[in-house]
């Protein structure tokens, strides 16, 4: 256990240490090219920091944004435990934003506590199926599933964008969206009028779900497994493609739930273009977790945080939100770089030998060279 | 159907202009991969490239400025993605997939910052200069020639050029060994990240300049996203093309013809959504039944000490 | 006048997160010698030469070429100072010929254009000058093992090298080509080359080398005696450090019914026959051992009897029943594996020794009871496997990455054998790991085949297959050419059905 523990702050690949000094790292960058740009960062930071934790609206706020990225960055990590990339987080979201929307709409004189969680079915089968084709053409054809599900996200948001604007559009709307969904399909608030619903607390289920489900089941084990070597795997009788389908299959209905939470907690109806890409934010979550499927949790509400911050950002100064769009994408190479964090920590304690306990941390664990 | 067979020249010829990028980004995708790197990242160079080549023309007036500029932005994120990939061994994958959310977010911060409007950049020259004279008199290469940009031959030269350089020169034979085994390279004395680096900035510059191709030739503007997906399918063309220059020129036109039949198919009636689908369908099942029995290089993803 | 050392290396130093690979070695290799440097897996002769080399820097330590001081950081340093190594695992682009494998890195050109026809020219001549019989322009996948290690020497002589490295070029090679290895080594010599020649093999040593070092756990134990004085179990005393028993075995005594029989196997790819009308069996307490240069079938063999791979027909009887269906089906029907390679099939090596013992049998009620996983059982199950088969660890939480080639082994043997398998199929059973290991798995195999057990051995280790075999036989070209008992053959003989040139039922000409 105490190995254990020791190894978490290691500064290396799957450490919170490295996932940390990337964050640092990132927003550093980020306050340095605000500084460029002639913006203050350090009135950017206080405005971002209000924004996320400073009033109960700000926190509900800030957990509003981290439901889908939890839900997504979630997805992104379970994948990744089967050594798939699935880039189609997005489109399976709007997929599964679909399938809810659906359900949510039709009026079968259903009571809630039916009607709701079988409009969350259909979201997440809808993520599901649209993951499993993505896993079909993989283990059938041996296609490349990077490229493979970034068509099928711009598929996606293309029959979306038909939908909303053709046979499911809202009768006397302008913009390209869905009716509201019945009242019995909806996902109560928490603290309304704020947005925030109880997906947040799904979201967090499925995620300790999720961990049990790797750690204990067998087929979890047959994941890792395939994660690890598939070849080994192969050798050893499990069916790899299965595993990867099924993988796949289980990743694209966390993201349907994702986007069913969307369309019955915040939106209320299926509108085109509702996600600011949550689903390619979720790669930057599952970086920052370090591929971890609990730290998905902690990294989910720190972009979550991020966002809603930002929001502010943009509402009360001049200053561009997409600051922490930068920010998110470097978290996204640094984690991925332990080399080159340490390296950068090295630069600085060169520049500046008061940073001592930084550098302590990093020379303990850097190799000598 | 009869549409098509009428008017089957324009056509082709549009076909030919509208691949001309794609060509020239899996070309570049192709020195990547040939070095052992795989070439994700083009989506981002191209972002880059559509970006720098606006900035340069705004600042300069000057469009052939811009598609330096351009060709520039794109060497940067090659740059950045060799730093990673190469230097400090990131899993190719996610160095590319972190390039391309990093392209994407700082083009849509910088036109807020420079312009103050993040959707869309302010309108600048675009390229004019097509093909005209005596060639356009010659019998059906002529009209199929006469609609396209400078960039024809810019995209025929590109062709040509690195064939011969990956397939006759001594640079092409070493960067080849790199991707194929980079241990082996190593041993006879090979400088293998010094090569790879070489491909992957090849990659960006390529991969640059077709990303300009979009807002200098096609258009006169950056819009955020501008890409929006090209450049994976020109990973996929790439691919197909068995990272060879000669085979990548017939799938990438028939990329173009997809693009093109959209543009028929609009004036048929149906939902422009759906046509916009198109180009990834045919991309999908090119990948579905198109590129099996393709041997990628050995070495991709391998560093010379692994 | 003393004559000055090609090679001399004084007080090298080498060290690894876990271990230090090289100890304070001084190491002197005189001009125009032939000089064994002897040792173990692991002993740390791979590591001094890839310092020599230039692939591993050394952390400290001094190296002189000729007299000369030099500094040597990478490959292209020492290949400018005239030293040229064949790599164990060859260091070869399948997929380029000859003649691009031999001058990259130093090609001719004319203009900007590589000049191929001067090139494939200087090759070819350089191959005719030492009668290595292949074409500069075939492709080097088309090559056998033993011609494309030629096209690793070629490499070091196209870059006029004065000194040679060959790490274990013996390993892959048949006995007749040991013997053309040895006479292209004496040609080099009489050339004045110098030549290193690193090996586990005592009797190679003894045959072709003029002098020998020995390292032992990364020490030099012994510098530069002559060959000739020594004899094999000197060596091995001076290499394992306790006397070791080379040779000893026993035959099997009850041989039952037959335990698995196939017939009629077939194995094309892309359109090429890999396996030819192949047949086999194995009875009951019968090890059937099965040698040949690598290459020949033996892979996708392995991938046939053990479900991985669908032939494009077989008969595959076990117990007189039909075996069909998938790894999975084969594991339940009492087929074990010992896969070839333990890093690609063998252990998912990421995931702790606990996870990896029951790799294969995790559906087992034992392992597992409605989808769940029995942790404690398997945990109670690790712990008593580890130290059943002496896995080397703390903990069998540890992960199998943390482990020695020969205890990852000792993994893979503990998982099989414990499933009391009824056929098992053993690929390269001991190759990468130390003399105690190899020992250990031995006799762990023997016992199997004692309890009744049938076992099919497939090795490229001659001397293993020869020494465990109750019946041996040869795959050539994808068909077992030869079958004969035990001690009948000697080693020439097996060599020449090993390259095809003498068929079943042929006398041999003496």
């Amino acid at each position: 256990m105490k190995q254990r523990l020791k190894s978490l702050f290691r500064l290396e690949d799957g450490g919170v240490l490295l996932s940390v000094l990337s964050l640092i790292i990132a927003i550093i960058i980020s306050g340095i090219i605000m500084a460029i740009a002639g913006h203050n960062p350090f009135t950017a930071f206080r405005a971002i920091a209000i924004g996320a934790f400073g009033s109960q609206r700000a926190i509900a706020n800030t957990f509003t944004q981290a439901t889908p990225l939890i839900f997504t960055g979630l997805a992104f990590v379970f994948a990744r435990k089967a050594f798939v990339i699935n880039l189609g987080v997005e489109g399976q979201m709007y997929m599964g934003a679909l399938g809810a929307a659906l359900v949510g709409l039709m009026d079968l004189g259903l009571p809630a506590f039916i009607h709701l969680p079988l409009a969350i079915l259909g979201g997440i089968l809808f993520g599901a199926l649209y993951a499993g084709f993505a896993g079909f053409l993989k283990v059938r054809f041996g296609s490349n599933e990077v490229v493979a599900t970034v068509m099928l996200n711009s598929i996606a948001l293309l029959f979306i964008g038909y939908l909303t604007n053709g046979p499911l559009l809202a009768a006397g709307s302008a913009a390209a969206q869905t009716e509201r969904v019945l009242e019995t399909a909806l996902l109560p608030r928490i603290l309304p009028p704020n947005q925030l619903t109880y997906a947040i607390f799904f979201a967090i289920l499925a995620c300790i779900f999720m961990k049990w489900f790797t750690d204990r089941t067998t087929i979890g084990y047959e994941i890792r497994a395939v994660g690890l070597n598939k070849k080994a795997a192969e050798t050893a009788g499990i069916s790899t493609g299965k595993v990867i389908f099924i993988t796949l299959c289980i990743s694209g209905a966390i993201a349907g739930f994702a986007g069913a939470s969307q369309v019955l907690g915040v939106d209320r109806r299926l509108i085109m273009g509702f996600s600011p890409g949550f689903g390619f934010a979720g790669i930057a979550v599952s970086a920052l977790a370090a591929n971890n499927l609990l730290g998905v949790i902690p990294a989910g509400i720190v972009f979550g945080a991020m966002r809603a911050g930002s929001m502010e950002l943009a509402r009360t100064t001049s200053i561009p939100a997409e600051f922490s769009d930068i920010i998110q994408a470097m978290v996204v190479l640094l984690v991925a770089s332990p080399l080159l964090v340490r390296e950068i920590l090295k630069v600085n304690q060169v520049a500046k030998k008061g940073g001592r306990k930084l550098w302590k941390l990093s020379s303990k664990t850097s190799s000598p060279s | 159907m009869e549409v098509v067979i009428q008017n089957i020249i324009p056509i082709l010829a549009t076909a030919i202009y509208m691949s001309t990028p794609l060509i020239i980004a899996a070309i570049g995708g192709a020195f990547s991969v040939r070095s052992g790197v795989m070439a994700l990242g083009l989506e981002s160079m191209m972002m880059m490239g559509a970006f720098g080549a606006v900035v340069g023309a705004y600042f300069t007036g000057s469009v052939v400025l811009g598609f330096l500029v351009g060709t520039l932005g794109g060497m940067l994120f090659g740059f950045f993605h060799a730093v990673l990939s190469v230097t400090y061994k990131v899993n190719q994958v996610i160095s590319g997939i972190g390039l391309n959310l990093l392209a994407l977010a700082a083009t849509t911060l910088s036109m807020q910052l420079v312009w103050g409007n993040r959707g869309m950049s302010p309108l600048v020259n675009s390229l004019t200069t097509n093909i005209g004279g005596f060639i356009t008199q010659i019998p059906v290469i002529g009209p199929i020639l006469a609609g396209q940009s400078i960039n024809f031959f810019v995209m025929v030269l590109v062709v040509i050029v690195s064939w011969t350089v990956l397939f006759r020169t001594r640079y092409g034979l070493r960067l080849r060994m790199v991707g194929e085994n980079p241990k082996a390279a190593n041993s006879i004395g090979l400088r293998v990240h010094a090569l790879k680096y070489s491909g992957v900035l090849i990659c960006g510059a390529l991969a640059g300049y077709g990303g300009a191709w979009l807002s200098l030739d096609q258009l006169n503007v950056f819009v955020r996203d501008m890409t929006a997906g090209r450049g994976f399918i020109a990973v996929a063309i790439n691919i197909l093309g068995r990272y060879n220059p000669s085979w990548i020129v017939p799938c990438a036109l028939l990329f173009g013809f997809a693009d093109v039949m959209q543009i028929y198919l609009q004036n048929a009636g149906i939902p422009s959504q759906l046509i916009q689908m198109l180009p990834f369908v045919v991309t999908l099942f090119v990948l579905a039944f198109g590129v099996r029995h393709i041997r990628a290089p050995a070495g991709v993803g391998l560093h010379e000490d692994s | 006048m003393t004559p000055i050392n090609a090679v001399e290396m004084r007080g090298m130093v080498k060290d690894y997160p876990l271990v230090r690979a090289v100890d304070n070695v001084d190491f002197t290799v005189e001009q125009g010698e032939i000089h064994s440097l002897l040792g173990e897996n692991g002993a740390g002769k791979s590591t001094l030469m890839n310092i020599l080399y230039g692939m591993t820097r050394p952390d400290s330590g001094e190296i002189y070429l000729a007299g000369q001081p030099v500094q040597i950081r990478r490959p292209a340093d020492s290949i400018a100072l005239g030293v040229g190594m064949v790599h164990q695992h060859f260091m070869l682009t399948p997929v380029m010929t000859v003649t691009e494998n031999v001058i990259i890195g130093n090609e001719p050109t004319r203009g900007i254009f590589t000049d191929y026809k001067k090139a494939n020219a200087e090759v070819q001549e350089l191959i005719d000058k030492y009668g290595f019989h292949i074409s500069a322009k075939a492709t080097v996948e088309s090559l056998s093992v033993g011609q494309q290690q030629r096209v690793e020497i070629l490499k070091a002589l196209y870059r006029k090298a004065n000194v040679l490295i060959l790490d274990e070029p013996t390993a892959v090679l048949t006995p007749q080509e040991v013997k053309e290895l040895f006479v292209v080594m004496r040609e080099l010599k009489a050339a004045g080359k110098s030549i290193i020649l690193i090996t586990h093999k005592l009797r190679e040593t003894i045959e072709v080398a003029d002098r020998v070092s020995v390292l032992r756990g990364g020490k030099m134990v012994t510098s530069g005696v002559f060959a000739k004085d020594c004899d094999a179990s000197q060596l091995a005393l001076m290499m394992v450090g306790r006397r070791v028993d080379l040779y000893s075995t026993r035959r099997s005594q009850v041989v039952g019914e037959t335990a698995l029989e196939v017939s009629n196997l077939n194995l094309s790819r892309r359109g090429v026959p890999i396996l030819k009308n192949l047949s086999l069996h194995v009875k009951k307490g019968e090890i059937f051992g099965i040698a040949g240069i690598e290459g020949n079938g033996q892979t996708e063999l392995i991938e046939v009897l053990t479900g991985l791979t669908k032939p494009d027909s077989v008969t595959l009887k076990k117990d007189g029943e039909p075996l069909t269906g998938k790894p999975a089906d084969f594991l339940s029907n009492g087929v074990g594996h010992i896969p070839e390679d333990r890093l690609t099939r063998g252990l998912v090596v990421p995931m702790s020794i606990e996870d990896n013992v029951i790799l294969g049998y995790h559906k087992r009620p034992a392992f597992s009871r409605r989808g769940l996983r029995r942790t404690k059982a398997i945990r109670t199950y690790a712990a008593d496997k580890v130290k059943e088969f002496d896995v080397r660890t703390p903990n069998a939480k540890n992960l199998c990455s943390s482990l020695s080639g020969g205890n990852q082994q000792k993994v893979v043997i503990a998982r099989v054998f414990s499933q009391n398998p009824d056929v098992l199929i053993a690929a390269q059973p001991t190759r990468g790991v130390d003399v105690s290991a190899q020992e250990f798995i031995y006799s762990k195999l023997l016992d199997l085949r004692d309890m009744g057990k049938a076992i099919i051995l497939i090795s490229a280790d001659l001397d293993e297959v020869r020494r465990l075999s109750d019946r041996v036989s040869v795959i050539y070209d994808g068909q077992i050419v030869a079958e004969s008992k035990a001690d009948v053959w000697d080693e020439m003989e097996i060599g020449l059905y090993m390259t095809g040139s003498k068929q079943a039922g042929e006398e041999t000409s003496e």
